[in-house]
């Protein structure tokens, strides 16, 4: 274990015991702040349905992301090698994302329905918008020297994409994919409560009314846990990826 | 006695070119950027198998010389790139080492030396063989699957004259290749190029600000006069090769950059006077 690491995990716990100590000593009431211990009997206690809706949030997040990553990619190829549709197109991406992404949930859902589609399309959209204007800066920051080598050795605007600007981008692309995998459990559970019957955001949602906090904290715990999982996960990718940094 | 000798000279360095049409010729080149006017009629020519040298001051039009005998940018109307006698696009055709070594991190030495021959179509395995082949005359044996991070300046600059000795062409076009290295390195450097270049006997248009590199690596060293750059001067180098660094302190070398410091100075003279003006 490295020091870092190790460092962290010594913070987490010093935190959760103040918690504790501090909501048992000064006695909060548990519908404001439950102490860490109560969080995870309750998480225990009701696991299957927490179990079932964290499987369904996190089928949402990684469909959507793995479609919103494909679109994001495929069209940042497309419009660095087409530079006046770019010059056209890139300032109504920038208007269109600069919208706070939860302002088109209740439109997704009108469209899409109360089901997992427009928690996919949501995260698509949000997913889909960063790793595209990732990719993009990352394909067009090329050395133009190099682009003027890899052209006096014969090579043309797809020969340039695939063996320099793809490369290049790639630290860029995989920070968007990085801030991406945090960014699609947050929009899944924001959809989720504006409309759904299943899914951690639904869960939360629905304690909520039900003046249930434990059970509020223990889908937070899941969803939070689910979120560091898959961040731990890209990040562990970009490493091996981007080695050269 | 002197003049037969001469005259042997001349009738050798004749002898030299193989055919009244050199490899690469210039006619009446010239570039216009905007109201800049970077190069003025340069004609040019280099035989097969040449090591001709260019050294200009600063600023007078070198890189667009080079950029235009690449084939990356185009002469105004009326100037002729030809190739073995015909007028064609360059680009494809002549191997090009620009300045700064450009190698890519993400591919190890061998991979980075076969960038011109993958991009060419040929089968990687094929051409990793070759470079492997490649690798002790360069230096770099035991560190092919070095990354570029892991080198020094002057193995890193090995790696990319690699890279265009295996884009396979007559022709090789090398800018200031040795312009970024310690003193030391790039005398050792010089003489390694020499070796390689007896070796694989390709004809070489080098770009340099270093009048003693000149010298010592052409077969003839070419002057470029102040913007807009024209042909100044060229001056035939008949010093005996194999060359060592002996030669560097010899009177007759000596001789040669005296004449070429001359013409260089007034050049850079008159760069710093339109400079100042």
């Amino acid at each position: 274990m490295n020091a870092a690491l190790a460092r962290g995990l010594g913070g987490g716990v010093l935190l959760l015991v103040l918690w504790e100590a501090v909501v048992r000593l000064a006695q909060v009431p548990p519908w404001i702040l439950p102490p860490p211990s109560g969080i995870v009997a309750t998480t225990w206690l009701v696991r299957s349905a927490l179990l079932d809706a964290g499987a369904m949030t996190l089928f949402e997040a990684v469909t959507g992301y793995g479609i919103g990553a494909a679109l994001g990619l495929v069209l940042a190829m497309l419009l660095a090698l087409a530079t006046p549709v770019r010059k056209l197109v890139l300032p109504m991406v920038v208007v269109v994302n600069s919208v706070p992404v939860a302002a088109y949930a209740p439109l997704a859902l009108l469209w899409f329905g109360t089901g997992a589609l427009s928690k996919i399309v949501m995260v698509a959209f949000i997913v889909g918008f960063t790793v595209f204007l990732n990719a993009l800066d990352g394909l067009l920051r090329v050395d133009p020297a190099a682009v003027a080598l890899l052209r006096s050795f014969g090579a043309g605007p797809l020969g340039v994409l695939w063996r320099l600007r793809l490369p290049t981008a790639l630290p860029a692309i995989m920070v968007g994919l990085r801030v991406s995998t945090v960014r699609s459990m947050i929009v899944a559970i924001v959809t989720e409560m504006l409309g759904s019957q299943k899914g951690l955001g639904w869960t939360i949602f629905e304690a909520v009314l039900q003046i249930d906090f434990l059970r509020v904290w223990a889908a937070i715990l899941v969803a939070s846990l689910i979120s560091l999982g898959c961040f731990a996960a890209v990040s562990a990718l970009e490493r091996r990826v981007v080695f050269w940094r | 006695m002197k003049d037969a000798a001469d005259q042997l000279d001349q009738l050798l360095t004749v002898g030299a070119m193989p055919t009244a049409r050199p490899k690469l010729a210039l006619r009446g080149v010239s570039r216009h950027f905007g109201a800049v006017q970077a190069l003025a009629k340069v004609d040019l020519g280099i035989a097969e198998g040449e090591f001709v040298t260019l050294i200009g001051p600063s600023g007078c039009g070198k890189s667009t010389l080079f950029n235009i005998v690449a084939g990356l940018l185009e002469p105004d109307a009326g100037g002729e790139v030809l190739l073995d006698g015909v007028a064609t696009s360059l680009l494809g055709k002549v191997a090009f080492m620009p300045q700064r070594d450009l190698l890519l991190p993400w591919r190890n030495v061998l991979d980075n030396a076969i960038l011109a021959a993958e991009v060419e179509g040929r089968p990687k395995r094929e051409a990793r063989e070759t470079a492997r082949a490649m690798a002790a005359d360069f230096g770099l044996k035991g560190f092919e699957s070095h990354y570029p991070q892991q080198l020094s300046g002057g193995m890193r600059q090995r790696v990319a004259l690699m890279r265009t000795f295996m884009f396979d062409r007559d022709l090789m076009l090398l800018d200031e290749p040795f312009g970024a290295l310690d003193a030391l390195t790039r005398a050792m450097m010089q003489r390694w190029l020499l070796d390689i270049w007896s070796r694989y006997r390709r004809t070489i248009l080098f770009i340099t600000h270093d009048i003693d590199e000149a010298i010592f690596l052409g077969d003839r060293v070419v002057v470029m006069s102040a913007r807009p750059g024209s042909i100044k001067l060229e001056r035939r180098i008949e010093l005996p090769r194999p060359r060592d660094p002996a030669l560097l302190t010899t009177p007759a070398f000596n001789a040669i950059k005296r004449e070429l410091l001359d013409a260089v100075e007034e050049e850079s003279l008159k760069t710093f006077a339109a400079g100042a003006a």
